[in-house]
């Protein structure tokens, strides 16, 4: 209950321009330093940007860019860049994130593990009956039936390496397309 | 005549002290048995009382508490055991077994936050929230006797008083004055600096330090450095209140 309680908090003091009740929420966007209130401030951050980029379907994170999640105006507090790097770094240990660049400025977010993105595109190749068919990558992520569902608007990235796992596992192949850039996508039966 | 202390008068007056002592042990035992009468007549008709206000006393908690007032008056504990004619003809040892519980679900829950220290309007507010449904509402004198009775489990749970309000103490850590002050400082905005106890309490910096940083290791407080002023801000849960967030502007 206490993250619930405090995600109350966090959202709350998000949603509502109001800021009385989110006074508290100013200790959220300092990094702690008594390591038990730290790993309590990690866990609940990494929920946060998990639910946060589920939510709104975000992808990457830029630490140096503005992103809504790390600041809130209403009570005139954002994360420092120390704090950004910390909380997607705790994410990036439990593999729910990967750093893009060696120099930790992108943040790779996997609020589905690449190993979900697999088995949802599996059920889409069922549920569509694509079995033997062949298609393109550009249309898995933004053809007619991918609207509403996950795979819609999905960062191509993480579909690549999903599509990938599935052809180690036999599940589709993978081959260049008529374009430069657009892979074609043959499921197996 | 003069009175000569001879052993006859010793002997009388030995005899008259004892006739004195039983008339004085008479009366204490007439008063003491008269009192007993009043005792028992005043305990029968609280159990008059309390089989005809039974729903009352249940359902009401201003009721409940002068209920409560007046059986401390004439010695009588309802909650004293679980058994016996006060818990089977209100059942309110139940009520208050179970809202100890929740107290407990409660303070272990928001632990994480507050470290261990909660106030107690918030507590009542949360076990409000909790009960949603229960016929029984709570108010904060139920709250203070199941806390009562909580701490007779020895579980280590404290009622203190800081400044205007009550918290309740759900971890071993005990308190000291420096920290019963900086917490008293801290209810007027929910946090403090090291400035403004330096100030107010005429401390140096040195004694305001350490007190902070054994608030800070307990987890009863928590820092803020970003205000635009540049100085740090310790912020103390126990004295906000996480659930009044009512209106919604969402």
């Amino acid at each position: 209950i206490h993250i619930f309680v405090a995600k109350i908090f966090i959202s709350f003091s998000f949603i509502s321009k109001n800021s009385y009740g989110s006074q508290l929420g100013c200790t959220f966007f300092s990094l702690q330093p008594v390591r038990d209130t730290r790993e309590k401030q990690v866990q609940l951050w990494k929920e946060l940007i998990l639910d946060y980029c589920k939510t709104q379907k975000i992808f990457v994170i830029g630490l140096e860019e503005e992103f809504p999640l790390f600041s809130n105006p209403a009570i005139e507090r954002s994360l420092t860049h120390e704090a950004r790097e910390a909380f997607l770094a705790a994410l990036v240990s439990e593999g729910r994130a990967e750093w893009l660049d060696k120099g930790h400025r992108k943040c790779l977010i996997l609020w589905h593990r690449i190993q979900d993105w697999a088995d949802i595109i599996l059920n889409f190749v069922k549920d569509y009956g694509l079995e033997n068919s062949v298609t393109t990558v550009e249309e898995i992520r933004s053809g007619p039936e991918s609207r509403g569902t996950d795979l819609q608007g999905v960062d191509r990235i993480i579909l690549m390496r999903a599509l990938k796992l599935l052809e180690h596992k036999g599940k589709l192949a993978i081959f260049k397309g008529t374009s430069a850039d657009d892979e074609g996508i043959k499921f197996s039966s | 005549m003069r009175r000569r202390p001879g052993i006859g008068g010793l002997q009388t007056a030995a005899a008259a002290r004892d006739q004195y002592r039983l008339l004085g042990e008479n009366v204490a035992k007439i008063r003491t048995d008269l009192m007993k009468e009043q005792l028992a007549t005043f305990r029968s008709q609280l159990e008059d009382f309390a089989r005809k206000h039974k729903n009352d006393i249940r359902k009401n908690p201003a009721f409940r508490s002068q209920f409560h007032e007046m059986c401390a008056k004439v010695g009588v504990d309802p909650l004293a055991s679980n058994k016996g004619f006060w818990a089977e003809l209100l059942g309110i040892g139940d009520f208050y077994y179970e809202i100890g519980v929740q107290i407990v679900e409660i303070c272990l829950a928001t632990r994480a936050q507050n470290g261990g220290l909660i106030n107690l309007q918030e507590l009542c507010s949360l076990l409000r929230q909790k009960r949603k449904g229960s016929r029984e509402a709570v108010s904060e004198d139920d709250c203070l006797r199941a806390i009562s009775k909580l701490k007779v489990l020895g579980s280590g749970f404290e009622v203190i008083s800081v400044g205007k309000k009550k918290l309740v103490r759900s971890v071993p850590t005990e308190l000291n004055k420096d920290h019963n002050e900086i917490i008293e400082v801290a209810q007027a905005q929910g946090f403090v600096t090291v400035d403004e106890l330096e100030r107010r309490l005429s401390w140096t910096s040195g004694r305001a330090i350490d007190a902070l940083e054994t608030l800070l290791k307990e987890g009863f407080a928590m820092i803020d450095d970003g205000h635009r002023d540049g100085r740090r801000r310790y912020w103390f849960p126990c004295v906000s209140s996480i659930s009044s967030l009512g209106g919604s502007d969402a």
